[in-house]
C-alpha cells in the first residue's frame, strides 16, 4: 500500500509537467496576448477606434521596435519556450504564480479572494447531495419497481437530462425575473455592507438557493442512482440471500450487511469531488454572476490573462490528481480487500 | 439482416421497456420532422400557381420577384405576394408553409421593436427573438444543427476511442502506461478554455467544431473500452481462440470487439445528449457557431440578457429539456436492456 501510495505520488510529477508543458505553449502560440493588446490599446489612443481585433489592412505600428522588445522582456517572451516555461515552473515551485497581466494583482491574491465562495457553494451542494441521496437511494433499491421508485425515477432523470446553468437560466427567469422572489444573481447585495447580521445571513441565503439547486442537479442523479444501482447489486447476492435465508431480518440484512459494502463506490467519488468543490462550474457563475473560481478561469482565458489561467490550471490539476489518491485511499480504507499492490 | 438470439432478445427487452421505447419513437419523428423543415417552416411557399404554371420554390434556386409580376429582382417575398393574389382576387394562388418565416429571416414592424411576443395572429407562435427572428424556425433548424453535429462528434469519438482503448486494453504493458499519461495529461486539460481560446481566433465552421471536439473527447470511450478489453481478454472463450491459433487481428475484430458492443451502445445516448449540451454551452458563450446559425444556445443567452421576453427561454428550455430527456429515457431502457442481470427484489 505505501509503496503503492509513493508511486501515485511520484506518477503526479510527469502529468503535472505534461499538463503544464502544453498549456504553456498552447498561452504561447495564440494571438492576442498581452504584447498584442498593448499593441492594440496603443493604436486605439492613437486613432480612437475600439477594435480588440486588429484590422486586416492597418498595418501602422504604434509602438517602436525597441518598445516591443522591452515587452517581450518583460512578459518573458524573447526567450525559447522551453527557458521561459522553466523559469515560471521555478517561480511557481517558490509559491510565486506570477502577476496577472490584466489587472496587474498577484494570481495568488486573486485566486485566494475566489476560492471561499466556489468553497461555499461546492462544500454546502457536496452536504446536501449525499445527505439526500444517500438515503434516496436506499429506499429507491428496496422498493425497486414501486410507484414510488417510478415517480422519483423520472423526477431524478430529468433534473440529470438538463445541465445545471440551464436550470439556472430557468430558475432566474421564473424566480427571479417574473415572481421576484429571488434576486437577479450576484453573490450578495450591493449595500451588504450597511446590512444587520440577519440581514447579511438572510441576503446570503437569498442569493444561495437558486444556484444551489443549480450546482446540485447534476451530481445528484449521478450519487442517487449510484447508491441504488449498487445496493440493488448486493441485495441480489449470495451474502444477503444467507443472511436472510438463516433468518435475518430484512433490515438488518439491508443496513448492517449489504449497505456497508454498497458504500464503496461513493467513497470513491468523494476523492473527486476536491477539485469540482474549489473550481466551482464556469457556467452556472457565468449564469448567476457569482465571482467565484469558475468565473476567474473563463474570464482569464477570454482576456488571454495567461498568469491567472496557468495559476489556476496549476492548483486545479493538482487538485484534481490528490484527489484521484484519496479516492484511492478512501476505497482502501473502506473495502479491506483492496490492497494495491 | 439476421441477427444473432441475443441480440433479438435485447432488442425485445428494450421494447417492453415502454418509456424508453416511446421515446425512440418521438425522437425518430423530431429528426424525420427536422429533416423536412424546409416544407414545414420557411419563408418561401410550396406551390404557387401564377399564370397557368405551378413553380416549386421550396427547394432550388431562389426564385426573382419578376417572374411573379413583381418590381424586384431579388427574393420574392411570397407572403406579401399571397396578399397580393387574395387582395386582387385572381385566379392565381399559393400555399404557404404552416410557418411562414424563414430561419435567417427578421420580421420587422414599422411601428415596434422586437422581441414580440407569441402570437396566432401573426403565426409567429412562440414569439420572435431580440432581432425579430421566428423562435420556432430558429428551434427547429437548430435542433437539427444540434442533433448532428452531436451525431458526427459521436461518430468520431467513438471510432478513436475504440481503436485506442481495445489496443491499450488487449496489449496493455508500454503502450497501456503511456497512453495512460497521456489520457490523464488530455483529461486535465480544461477543454472547453481551449475550444474558447481557438474560436475566439478563428471562427469555426461546423465540421471544425466537430474536430476541435473530437479532438478531446475520445478520452472517455478510450478509457472505457480499455477496462472492458482488460476484463474481457481474460475470458476463457479468448483464451480458447488463442489456443487455436487464432491472430490478433482475429481476436479483436472476431471476439473482442462484437463481445463488447453492449457497452459501446449503451453509451451512445448518453454521449448524444452530451453533445448537444457541449454544443448549447458554447454557443450560449458566443464561441460555437458563427452568428446568423439557428441555435439554441444562442437563443439562451438573448433569453439571459433580456429576462422580460419570457418566450424566448421558456420555449428554447422547453425544448431542450424534452429532447434531453426522450434521449436520457431511450439511454437508460438500452442501459437497461442490455444489462444482463436481472435484479432481486425482496417480498
Amino acid at each position: 500500500m505505501t509503496a503503492y501510495l509513493i508511486r501515485r505520488l511520484l506518477l503526479i510529477i510527469p502529468t503535472f509537467l505534461g499538463i503544464t508543458i502544453m498549456a504553456f505553449t498552447i498561452t504561447r502560440f495564440v494571438p492576442g496576448g498581452p504584447i498584442e493588446r498593448m499593441i492594440a490599446e496603443a493604436r486605439m489612443q492613437k486613432t480612437g477606434l475600439s477594435s480588440t481585433r486588429p484590422l486586416a489592412g492597418d498595418q501602422t505600428q504604434p509602438l517602436s521596435e525597441e518598445q516591443i522588445q522591452e515587452l517581450k522582456k518583460y512578459y518573458g517572451f524573447d526567450k525559447p519556450i522551453l527557458v521561459s516555461y522553466f523559469f515560471w515552473l521555478g517561480k511557481v515551485l517558490t509559491g510565486d504564480l506570477g502577476v496577472s497581466t490584466r489587472y496587474y494583482d498577484p494570481v495568488w491574491d486573486m485566486i485566494r479572494d475566489r476560492i471561499p465562495i466556489s468553497l461555499y457553494f461546492g462544500s454546502i451542494s457536496l452536504l446536501l447531495v449525499y445527505g439526500v441521496c444517500i438515503p434516496l437511494g436506499i429506499t429507491k433499491a428496496i422498493r425497486h419497481k414501486t410507484q414510488f421508485d417510478n415517480i422519483s425515477s423520472i423526477i431524478v432523470f430529468i433534473g440529470y437530462a438538463i445541465p445545471g446553468w440551464v436550470v439556472g437560466v430557468l430558475l432566474l427567469i421564473i424566480f427571479a425575473s417574473q415572481w421576484e422572489i429571488f434576486p437577479l444573481g450576484g453573490f450578495v447585495s450591493d449595500d451588504f455592507q450597511d446590512m444587520t447580521v440577519f440581514g447579511k445571513v438572510w441576503d446570503l441565503i437569498l442569493h444561495t438557493i437558486l444556484p444551489l439547486i443549480a450546482y446540485m442537479v447534476g451530481s445528484f442523479t449521478v450519487m442517487t442512482f449510484l447508491m441504488k444501482n449498487t445496493l440493488m447489486d448486493h441485495l441480489a447476492s449470495d451474502y444477503v440471500r444467507t443472511a436472510i435465508a438463516k433468518g435475518l431480518s430484512f433490515e438488518s440484512a439491508v443496513f448492517r450487511h449489504a449497505l456497508r459494502n454498497s458504500l464503496i463506490p461513493m467513497a470513491t467519488h468523494f476523492g473527486n469531488n476536491i477539485s469540482l468543490i474549489l473550481m466551482g462550474s464556469f457556467l452556472i457563475e457565468k449564469v448567476f454572476n457569482i465571482n467565484g473560481m469558475g468565473l476567474l478561469g473563463y474570464e482569464s482565458v477570454v482576456e488571454r490573462d495567461y498568469p491567472v489561467v496557468m495559476g489556476i490550471l496549476v492548483i486545479s490539476s493538482f487538485l484534481f490528481m490528490v484527489g484521484n489518491i484519496l479516492s484511492d485511499i478512501c476505497v482502501a480504507i473502506v473495502d479491506p480487500r483492496v490492497t494495491f499492490e | 439482416m439476421k441477427l444473432n438470439p441475443l441480440t433479438q432478445k435485447k432488442i425485445r427487452r428494450f421494447q417492453s421497456i415502454k418509456r424508453g421505447y416511446y421515446s425512440l419513437v418521438v425522437f425518430i419523428i423530431m429528426i424525420g420532422i427536422s429533416l423536412f423543415a424546409e416544407l414545414l417552416i420557411n419563408n418561401r411557399a410550396l406551390i404557387v400557381y401564377y399564370d397557368g404554371e405551378y413553380y416549386f420554390p421550396t427547394y432550388g434556386q431562389m426564385i426573382p420577384g419578376k417572374v411573379f409580376g413583381l418590381d424586384y429582382e431579388y427574393e420574392t417575398n411570397y407572403r406579401d405576394l399571397q396578399k397580393r393574389f387574395r387582395a386582387k382576387n385572381s385566379e392565381n394562388w399559393l400555399v404557404m408553409p404552416i410557418i411562414p418565416y424563414g430561419k435567417l429571416e427578421t420580421d420587422l414592424k414599422e411601428d415596434r421593436y422586437p422581441p414580440f411576443p407569441p402570437s396566432f395572429q401573426e403565426e409567429h407562435y412562440f414569439g420572435t427573438d431580440n432581432v425579430g427572428r421566428d423562435i420556432v424556425a430558429r428551434l427547429v433548424y437548430g435542433f437539427r444543427i444540434a442533433i448532428f453535429f452531436s451525431l458526427i462528434l459521436l461518430l468520431a469519438n467513438y471510432s478513436i476511442g475504440i481503436s485506442i482503448g481495445i489496443v491499450m486494453g488487449y496489449w496493455g504493458g508500454k503502450f497501456d502506461l503511456f497512453f495512460q499519461r497521456i489520457i490523464e495529461i488530455w483529461s486535465n486539460v480544461p477543454f472547453l478554455y481551449v475550444i474558447i481560446i481557438i474560436s475566439s481566433i478563428v471562427v469555426p465552421n461546423f465540421m471544425m467544431l466537430v474536430l476541435i471536439m473530437a479532438f478531446f473527447g475520445w478520452i472517455n470511450m478510450t478509457w472505457t473500452m480499455r477496462t472492458v478489453t482488460y476484463k474481457e481478454k481474460e475470458r476463457e472463450y479468448i483464451l480458447a481462440a488463442k489456443s487455436l491459433g487464432a491472430s490478433n487481428v482475429r481476436i479483436l475484430f472476431k471476439h473482442l470487439l462484437p463481445n463488447t458492443v453492449a457497452v459501446i451502445v449503451t453509451y451512445a445516448p448518453f454521449s448524444v445528449s452530451g453533445g448537444i449540451v457541449a454544443l448549447t454551452s458554447l454557443d450560449y458563450l458566443g464561441f460555437g457557431l458563427p452568428p446568423p446559425t439557428p441555435s439554441w444556445g444562442e437563443l439562451i443567452q438573448q433569453g439571459w440578457a433580456n429576462m422580460n421576453a419570457w418566450w424566448i427561454s421558456i420555449s428554447v428550455i422547453v425544448s431542450m429539456l424534452i429532447t434531453l430527456i426522450v434521449v436520457t429515457f431511450i439511454g437508460e431502457a438500452v442501459r437497461e436492456a442490455f444489462d444482463p442481470k436481472l435484479h432481486t427484489t425482496y417480498e
